[in-house]
């Protein structure tokens, strides 16, 4: 194992054990998230489905899908994800192209593949491909060519519009906004020269707004997030109701379990607005524990990041993180009511088996990183000079 | 590499910043909904997930006073519909067409319901048991029973204005049911539960029960006998004489207040209170346009509603001549044996004022004077009195105030006010024209009369039982104020009995109750107008009063005086309720002497056996057939109430046909000519109507039974009723 592993990374680094810290954290959110998945998807389960173990099952099943994937990530010799990742964007990008003609829909917008009882979206596995892809082709490529704009970082924007593109015929804008965002990130991390950056960003953000009202229903949902209360059946429903439940909290909350807003009220109780369900539910103190875990999973996982040992673990790791720490944004800004409605779900938290199975898989990476992270302060960061 | 390396280190510790920033600007903004905006949002999601039941309380029944119900709630089904489930069933079609064909109700109001956005919808509250089966026998989801209440009144219109009804929330809307209201009603209970957003219940937790405080019982003052004498013989007298404004009357007990009957008429059904059933009136509606008809019809049901005894006011005329010949006595401003002289007339202020007897009564003493009903006497008694005193003693009986009856609608009258009361208006008052009072004051006010001189305050709820029947409240008799010494009571009663045995109130005499009283007939406005309000107030027994009983006959046709039409009813009245009572009747020597006798029973008794029998009952015989054998048949039969010295056909063969004659007509004749011309056709008769006939007085027949024409058996008894002629 120890000479795998020093095989596997390019510089004569020290495999240490992996970061205790950021697991610990990573199985704190994943068992509150199991717990707060069945209490929230009970009486759904159970009104819709007959069972009210219906979906905490499948949740559990794909958690323990997801540790066989995180467990297969840490362990895999981290060159191969090097390797494939171009293959692994080219696959995401032919399978979401795929999601385009045979595809099943949800929520007016079209992005599923199903594979027997389990439904993909393959854009999960597109946003950490496109990372891991770009990570690699910054640490390979001469010093700076990102600084140039035609021949560095041109080719970046072409793979991110095409991505970006089809998921917008897709209509599926959130997974749209996240990839750009957490690539763009990868990106700015990586090098890129920020007056080339915040002009392209510019030119992106305004790209979007055209594609927001092209499409009735999502204009209408922009429109619900100014006033949600103007359309309180309609548009407004599902904004509304996460916030009748948030603010049915207080600082306590009613107690686990004790949510009513569950009860049918809330459309996805279990799924993108569970948050709302926790804030009901656990109360002030709930929501603040869910931030400080995300924030400690973000601050680990960064460290992880900066003492990673090569460009491509560092960017990789830190695009992870990006993901983890913007759907976070995301779904909380979306439930609170904070920045317009869009299917976002909350890593850890939501009920949705491929979501989860990427997430741990991407968490693998993070961990089989930190096997081989700089242990001792100053002195290390010398060393680590010297070499 | 160092430099790139610092670059991208310095890079993803500033973008690891902007997160912080807005992961920790979402825990605020997650705060600010929980605590700042938290408050209205709540109130919304609980008011969403809340399901808030009524759970009514039951109503409580309303008794006599002998615990007799008068009104009383049952259970019935109430049918709701439940939209949520029959969106999810999609069956509104086939639920409409079933609830509307067998509550024979629209089709359309039904679908309407089934299409509201709401948890139930009420489409029929009170339905009976077997169409409440009916629909439980279709099965079909989407409909619910729920347990509804229906009031209802066993005896119909009895003490209608009193008791009152209830609307179709069961709030009382009249009598007793609208003032008691809160105490039969109880306190609805209600369920808090929670709901799911399909509206079925949540599987646990929070469920609040609040019990229902079940609704008190209510004992009545009033007796449903004396109830039911005075409403039979009260309708009796509008039937006859076709009052156009309608009548009332009340017995009262003058010893404590309480109310024992109190009726109102024309009157309506409780049952259907919002139903006119009078043709008349129906008719007068008819032709009308929908908006006029039915702003008429509620009229008229609110006039019906009207309890006239004590909502309505009347000039009592000389029936007050009782209250102002105390008010004298008592302020010994007149003695019974002072001379008065009545030509017919009385010149106050330069106006003329007539007596009812035009001739005049010429002269007479104080207590003649109240027998005749005398006007020009009561003027000199009320000039005696004087404004001031007159004024005090009107308050003090009771008059210009409501006496604080528990009933609704209570009126003050009308009287003059201070300044306004001159020698003109003194006198007129002084006979009981001018102002206006309400039958429950008149009473109120003689009771004290009658009672030793206490006003009592009247009552009509005798206690309230609650649900357990524990008694939570009874009423108390209440001493108002004493009006009037014991002995100036006592004398009144005296003189009053005089009015009835011997004076104008003659046709309430009751053979054996010592009534007294006194008659009124006054004039409605605009004088002239030819339109009289009769009255007559009593009380009996004279030394001891047990009840007091008013009778009013608004605007009635033909005849009009009180003394002929109101006095009878009370006469009435009073018997049967003093009978009732167990009042034990006390003959005057007089009285005992004409007697009516029972006839015996003679059949089968030798002819020798039989005529000591019926000599000895003090009747006279007449045989049919040989004197020989045993007597077959008797005429009138045995048990038959007749005079004494009736005369009895008997005949000893069976085979004899009975003897027939014809009825002759004997209405409207003096007492003498209906003996001879009944005698001359071989018929008995008893005299009804009045209980005295050998007194000063012209009787006259109104009424005979059978009627003129009929074939009977000769001995038979004919009923002849007869009134004193008289005025007031």
């Amino acid at each position: 194992m120890i000479e795998k592993g020093t095989k596997c990374v390019k510089q004569k680094r020290k495999k240490g054990s992996i970061d205790i810290p950021f697991l610990t954290i990573m199985l704190v959110m994943l068992i509150f998230g199991l717990i707060m998945v069945f209490s929230a998807s009970a009486p759904s389960a159970f009104y819709q489905e007959g069972d009210k173990l219906y979906y905490i099952k499948r949740q559990l099943i794909f958690s323990a899908i997801g540790f066989v994937a995180m467990f297969v990530t840490m362990r895999m010799d981290l060159r191969i994800i090097k390797q494939f990742s171009g293959v692994l964007c080219i696959i995401s990008f032919a399978l979401l192209l795929l999601v385009l003609v045979i595809g099943s829909s949800g929520g007016g917008a079209q992005r599923w593949l199903a594979i027997g009882p389990i439904r993909f979206q393959p854009s999960e596995l597109a946003k950490f491909a496109l990372i891991f892809y770009f990570a690699k082709r910054i640490s390979e490529q001469p010093k700076n060519t990102i600084q140039n704009f035609t021949r560095g970082l041109l080719p970046y924007i072409g793979i991110i519009g095409a991505f970006v593109g089809v998921m917008i015929l897709q209509d599926h804008l959130s997974g749209a906004v996240v990839i750009f965002i957490s690539s763009m990130i990868v990106l700015l991390a990586g090098g890129a020269n920020l007056l080339h950056f915040a002009v392209m960003g510019g030119i992106g953000v305004v790209a979007l707004i055209p594609a927001a009202l092209l499409e009735s229903y999502r204009f209408k949902r922009l429109l619900a997030f100014w006033d949600p209360f103007a359309d309180k059946l309609g548009d407004g429903y599902q904004i509304i109701q996460g916030l009748y439940a948030i603010a049915s909290g207080g600082l306590f909350g009613l107690g686990l379990g004790q949510s009513r807003q569950k009860f049918l009220y809330i459309p996805e109780a279990h799924n993108d607005y569970i948050y709302a369900i926790i804030c009901e539910e656990l109360g002030f103190v709930g929501a603040l524990a869910v931030a400080i875990l995300f924030l400690l999973l973000v601050t680990r996982g960064i460290y992880i990041a900066i003492h990673a040992p090569n460009t491509f673990t560092r960017l990789s790791v830190f695009g992870v993180i990006s993901v983890i720490g913007l759907q976070y944004i995301v779904n909380v800004g979306v439930v609170t009511a904070s920045i317009p409605n869009t299917g976002m779900q909350l890593p850890f938290f939501s009920a949705g088996g491929s979501s989860l199975i990427f997430i741990m898989a991407a968490m693998g990476v993070v961990l089989n990183v930190s096997q081989y992270i700089s242990t001792g302060g100053k002195k290390a960061a010398e060393k680590e000079k010297a070499l | 590499m160092a430099k790139p390396k610092v670059n991208m280190k310095k890079r993803i510790i500033f973008l690891y910043g902007v997160f912080v920033v807005l992961i920790v600007a979402l825990v605020i903004r997650t705060g600010y909904l929980q605590f700042i905006s938290g408050g209205k949002l709540k109130r919304e999601a609980i008011e969403q997930q809340t399901r808030d039941s009524i759970v009514s309380s039951s109503r409580g029944t309303i008794y006599d006073r002998n615990y007799k119900v008068l009104a009383q709630s049952a259970s019935t089904n109430m049918v709701c519909v439940v939209p949520v489930t029959i969106r999810k069933n999609g069956n509104a079609e086939e639920i409409s067409k079933a609830l509307s064909e067998i509550l024979e109700i629209e089709y359309d109001t039904v679908y309407k319901k089934t299409q509201k956005n709401s948890y139930y919808e009420i489409v029929k509250r009170r339905v009976e048991t077997d169409k409440a089966d009916k629909i439980r026998a279709l099965n079909l989801e989407g409909i619910r029973l729920d347990d509804d209440t229906k009031r209802y009144y066993p005896n119909g219109s009895l003490a209608a204005h009193v008791i009152g009804f209830t609307g179709d929330d069961n709030q009382g809307l009249g009598g007793i049911e609208k003032v008691y209201d809160h105490v039969l009603g109880g306190v609805a209970g209600r369920i808090i539960s929670a709901k799911s957003a399909d509206g079925s219940d949540m599987p646990y937790e929070y469920e609040q029960y609040m019990d229902p405080v079940q609704g008190s019982d209510i004992v009545l003052t009033i007796d449903e006998t004396i109830q039911h004498f005075t409403e039979k013989h009260l309708e009796t007298a509008v039937a006859e004489t076709q009052v156009q404004a309608g009548a009332a009357a009340i017995v009262m007990n003058p010893k404590t207040g309480e109310i024992l009957a109190m009726a109102t008429k024309p009157d309506y059904d409780l049952n259907q209170p919002m139903t006119l059933t009078d043709e008349a009136v129906l008719a007068s509606l008819e032709g009308m346009s929908e908006e006029e008809y039915n702003k008429a019809y509620t009229e008229q049901l609110y006039k019906l509603w009207r309890n006239k005894a004590v909502v309505d006011t009347y000039e009592p005329g000389s029936t007050f001549k009782t209250i102002v010949a105390s008010m004298a006595l008592e302020e010994n401003v007149v003695q019974l044996n002072d001379s008065f002289v009545c030509n017919g007339s009385k010149t106050v202020s330069g106006i003329n004022i007539s007596c009812a007897n035009r001739l005049g009564h010429g002269v007479q003493t104080f207590v003649k004077g109240v027998h005749n009903s005398c006007n020009p006497v009561f003027m000199e008694v009320g000039e005696r009195i004087g404004v001031q005193k007159f004024r005090e003693y009107y308050k003090s009986f009771g008059f210009g105030a409501t006496t604080g009856f528990e009933l609704p609608g209570e009126a003050e009258g009308i009287f003059f006010a201070e300044g306004q009361m001159k020698a003109l208006e003194l006198a007129t008052s002084s006979f009981g024209q001018g102002f206006n009072v309400t039958p429950l004051q008149m009473i109120t006010a003689v009771s004290a009369i009658a009672n030793g001189g206490y006003l009592m305050k009247p009552y009509i709820v005798k206690q309230i039982n609650d649900e357990n029947g524990n008694v939570t409240k009874v009423t108390e008799p209440t001493v108002v104020r004493q009006v009037i010494s014991s002995e100036t009571s006592r004398t009144m009663c005296s003189i009053l009995e005089g009015v009835v045995s011997e004076g104008g109130g003659k046709n309430a005499y009751i053979k054996g109750y010592r009534l007294a009283g006194k008659t009124g007939t006054s004039e409605k406005q605009p004088r002239g107008c030819g339109k009289y309000v009769a009255s007559f107030i009593g009380f009996a027994p004279a030394d001891d009063p047990q009840l007091v009983c008013i009778v009013i006959l608004d605007d009635p046709i033909g005849e009009y005086y009180g003394s002929m039409i109101a006095a009878p009813v009370v006469g009435r009245i009073m018997e049967d309720s003093l009978r009732y009572l167990g009042v034990e009747r006390q003959y005057s020597a007089e009285e005992e002497a004409e007697t009516n006798v029972s006839v015996p029973n003679v059949v089968g008794l030798t002819m020798e056996k039989a005529q000591e029998t019926l000599v000895g009952a003090g009747l006279k015989y007449h045989l049919e057939g040989e004197a020989t054998g045993e007597i077959k048949k008797q005429t009138p039969r045995a048990g038959t109430a007749v005079r004494s010295g009736a005369i009895c056909t008997l005949y000893t063969d069976e085979n004899v046909e009975e003897k027939k004659v014809v009825v002759p007509d004997v209405v409207a004749l003096p007492l003498a000519d209906v003996n001879t011309i009944l005698a001359n056709s071989g018929l008995n008769f008893m005299i009804s109507g009045v209980g005295k006939h050998d007194a000063q007085g012209i009787l006259r027949s109104v009424r005979q039974e059978p009627a003129a024409g009929t074939e009977v058996s000769e001995g038979t008894v004919v009923n002849v009723e007869f009134r004193f002629a008289s005025s007031d």
